[in-house]
């Protein structure tokens, strides 16, 4: 053997230190180091801060808020509970029906439904209740137009009905990923043992289906509770905890009032999450992998009542978006339909900055954030160093906190040294790309389950450092989950409000944040520019940017991309 | 020796995986640990490739200790169980990935994955990916791809056990010439007595991460240093001889008469395997298993009174 060929020999024969020692090596746990640091200062340090600040404030510990809260304001968490309550309910049965639909039927609406499911998880926050005032206000076009009444429409009814249909597509998706999972052979057993079709769907189907169920129930929950931009909308004198803790800390900046609400959103939250992980992690019953057999065949009445509940969701979206659109050009809505382009005439230059500033922190939250989320998915599933069980619960932490309460807890988390950071666009970035960590982690930990560890053994043994194998072999692997990362923290960036409503300052607003303020001053026609500037540039972004990534033809069919797809979850809407 | 494993210990919870293991090879010489699932021959081979740090022990290449090197810089190369290709790479890129890191030019790093394409017989699969190849030539590429580094020591991780019967006959012998030719030294882990018995110089049984036996392929078989040795290797009776003492006879070594013979039986089953028929003998309380060729001139047919010979 002629061992002057030999690269690793001669590298061998130059006397390569021993284990670890080598630079790129200590450069990947310094990373490993400074990651799981910032993990603790950005989620951690903020839970804390406002758990501590709404019992200890002015030097002494008190419960004062809390008992203020359970008895003067006790309506306000009743309030909160039942809206949550009863749109949660709601969204998970509408959404079964959509996904049922779509992962059963013969229909050819299929690929419609799953796309218009898509484009609804991108709209704006207050886009539902924008068209709601549009359609049903004192002057909406169907209230008071088609039907010549004049009726209060805020109150409680929107509130729950708009959340509903919101979360509803998510409910569809999150229940769908579940369905197609489900091995198709066990409907076909039960078919074989003499059920009909509907009895397999409800005695089979649907139980299996229990996890994806539960884990929609469980999210369209705590998106309920911390949703503020609804009821603060179509509310009316109707008050939720979220929009009490908005008012607490920007009209009457009373910090522990905020900081004891904000814990309180957190505790329904913790605990559907505890029963979600009790129930779900005991199942074992569904795979990841699609299986390829066609689905169970619907008797027609179970067919066309699933039909009848996708078009009706699919037809009410398509209006939604079409008022929007039509508002927008609409010379002044409710009394002058006529076409006009004063309100696109009216976005002066401080909403455009404003836009560029949301476009900004998009895709510097998107991209850090979905890289941050994927080393910590490697760190927590493969390094497996001591103490990765607890990293692993600090970046799902944020998944379960309602919105405002990780708006208000960075607000008292850093406005004191030595971290002052209100008021800087640092804090907004860093809010968002940590709100957004669980999803980017939980992606990328469900590709490296699925990716034999031998891959990377391998790449180690011909020679890569333990970066060049992460950079050369994980990544690449990565794609499909760094796609659904960037497309979700990029699209929540430039929709959400819930939390950032909190940490941005006047003078340097984002789109949302001055949409919302157009809609409360009774713009309607610059809210819609706005709403559609939005749903446009998002939707654009992430076309792009889904080209570019999944352009290379070799890996990842579409079956693939369709099935790791996990929807985006946002804390608000 | 080329190659020493000096006292190679692992525990994983309590259990010990791999209990002071010592194997020594020579330059250019195919080992194979063999041994049933959990023996702890795969966690063995991880050590020596530098994936899992043993516990205590060394191993020791050309007089050097590398126990200590990370698998990046130590100069063996593995094929793994499940080749591990990289599944967004095509051909000549899997193969030429671990060229990168030695710094040659892009058209000798090329030339080189190509020769040794070449030698598995895929030079026309250059440009395709890898999913799309079967499972055959996906081990070729991760054989090339382990190749063309030119490692001192190649190890093999059940390399042909995700393929069909008839495949893993062909890839055996493959792998065996290739092997041969490159005089490159070996360390073949598998489960399969049959593979192990065909392609090594030495065969290294464990179990329950002990050592059991080293030996030629020879030794192994017909002088099993022990009663799992001999049951996990090839088929075996055990016959009550003369007195106390218990034979050990392979199932070809013993013969039927209906004539004379040490031991009196009655036929309860045969077997036709192909070239020789496997007959099951009831003698006393157990059966006992006897290979007779096919092509003999006699034939039995059960309940047929028999006599046994060996």
């Amino acid at each position: 053997m002629n061992s002057g060929r030999h690269g690793m020999g001669n590298k061998l024969k130059k006397g390569v230190p021993f284990k670890g020692t080598s630079f790129s090596d200590l450069l990947a746990g310094l990373i490993y180091v400074l990651i799981a640091a910032s993990v603790l200062v950005f989620i951690l340090w903020p839970s804390i801060a406002i758990m501590v600040k709404s019992v200890y404030y002015d030097g002494q510990f008190t419960l004062a808020e809390y008992i203020k809260l359970f008895t003067q304001n006790k309506q306000l968490l009743l309030n909160s509970i039942f809206v949550s309550v009863f749109s949660t309910v709601l969204a998970v049965v509408i959404g079964l029906f959509i996904a049922l639909f779509v992962s059963h039927s013969q229909n050819r609406g299929k690929r419609l439904t799953f796309a218009v499911l898509l484009l609804t998880m991108i709209s704006p926050p207050f886009v539902s209740a924008l068209s709601y005032i549009m359609l049903f206000g004192r002057r909406g076009i169907i209230t008071y137009h088609l039907l010549g009444l004049t009726i209060n429409p805020y109150g409680w009814h929107g509130v729950v009905i708009m959340q509903a249909l919101g979360h509803a597509s998510l409910a569809a998706l999150i229940i769908l990923g579940v369905l197609r999972g489900i091995d198709k052979s066990l409907e076909q057993a039960s078919l074989d043992l003499g059920a009909d079709s509907l009895r397999t769907l409800l005695k089979i189907t649907i139980p299996l289906a229990k996890p994806g169920i539960i884990a929609a129930a469980l999210i369209a929950f705590i998106q309920s509770l911390a949703d503020f931009g609804t009821p603060a909308i179509i509310g009316g004198n109707f008050s939720v905890l979220a929009t009490e803790a908005y008012m607490n800390v920007i009209g009457l900046y009373n910090l522990p009032r905020a900081a004891a609400m904000g814990t309180l959103l957190m505790i329904p939250a913790l605990l559907m999450f505890i029963i979600y992980r009790r129930t779900v992690e005991n199942s074992e019953y569904f795979s990841l992998r699609v299986s390829t057999e066609s689905p169970l065949k619907l008797s027609r009445g179970v067919n066309y009542s699933l039909a009848l509940v996708t078009a009706s969701f699919i037809l009410f979206q398509l209006i939604q978006y079409i008022t929007i659109l039509w508002g927008a050009f609409a010379k002044t809505w409710g009394v002058d339909f006529s076409f006009s382009l004063r309100h696109i005439q009216a976005v002066e230059a401080s909403r455009l900055a404003a836009f560029g500033r949301s476009l900004e922190y998009a895709l510097i939250a998107a991209l850090v954030g979905t890289l941050l989320g994927m080393i910590i998915a490697y760190m927590v599933a493969r390094k497996k160093f001591p103490g990765y069980r607890t990293l692993d619960f600090l970046v799902t932490l944020p998944y379960m906190i309602p919105g405002p309460f990780l708006g208000i807890a960075y607000v008292l988390a850093f406005h004191n040294k030595p971290l002052i950071l209100t008021g800087t666009a640092f804090i907004v970035v860093a809010n968002c790309i940590y709100r957004q960590l669980p999803i980017s982690t939980r992606a990328g930990t469900a590709v490296l389950t699925q990716l034999n560890p031998e891959t990377e053994y391998s790449a180690r043994d011909l020679g890569a450092s333990e970066i060049t194998a992460f950079k050369d072999i994980i990544l690449p692997s990565l794609k499909p989950a760094f796609l659904l990362g960037f497309v979700n923290t990029f699209t929540t960036t430039m929709t959400t409000i819930g939390a950032i409503i909190f940490l941005v300052v006047p003078g340097s607003e984002v789109a949302t944040v001055q949409m919302f303020n157009a809609i409360k001053t009774g713009q309607i026609g610059v809210s819609a520019v706005l709403a559609n500037m939005i749903i446009l540039v998002t939707l654009l972004i992430n076309l792009v940017f889904s080209y570019f990534i999944l352009r290379s033809p070799r890996y990842g069919g579409r079956e693939k991309r369709e099935e790791t797809y996990v929807p985006a979850i946002d804390g608000i809407k | 020796m080329y190659l020493q494993l000096m006292g190679l210990s692992k525990s994983y919870n309590n259990t010990m995986a791999v209990e002071d293991l010592h194997l020594e090879l020579e330059k250019g010489e195919l080992l194979s640990i063999l041994g049933p699932s959990g023996c702890g021959k795969t966690t063995t081979l991880r050590m020596v490739g530098g994936f899992i740090p043993a516990d205590s022990g060394k191993v020791i290449l050309e007089g050097r200790d590398i126990s200590l090197i990370p698998p990046n810089l130590r100069p063996t190369a593995t094929v793994f169980q499940s080749y591990a290709l990289f599944p967004h790479m095509n051909v000549i890129q899997n193969v030429c990935y671990g060229l990168k890191f030695q710094k040659r030019g892009k058209k000798e790093m090329l030339a080189q994955g190509e020769e040794m394409l070449e030698m598995v017989g895929l030079k026309h699969y250059r440009n395709k990916p890898v999913n799309q190849l079967s499972g055959g030539e996906q081990q070729r590429v991760a054989l090339a791809r382990a190749m063309v580094m030119n490692p001192k020591v190649l190890l093999l991780d059940e390399p042909l056990s995700n393929l069909d019967a008839k495949l893993r006959q062909k890839m055996r012998k493959e792998i065996r010439d290739i092997q041969k030719e490159l005089g490159i030294t070996t360390v073949y882990v598998t489960h399969d007595q049959e593979e192990a018995l065909s392609i090594s110089d030495h065969i290294a049984v464990m179990n329950h991460g002990r050592l059991e036996q080293v030996g030629t392929p020879k030794t192994v078989y017909d002088s099993p240093a022990s009663r799992f040795v001999a049951e996990f290797i090839g088929r075996i009776n055990f016959l009550a001889g003369k007195g106390e003492q218990i034979s050990a006879v392979r199932p070809e070594r013993i013969t039927l008469s209906e004539v004379s013979g040490s031991l009196p039986g009655i036929i309860a089953q045969k077997q036709f395997t192909g070239a020789y028929t496997t007959y099951f003998v009831r003698v006393n309380d157990r059966t006992v298993e006897v290979d007779v060729p096919s092509l003999a001139d006699r034939e039995w047919n059960p309940d047929d009174a028999v006599y046994l010979s060996y």
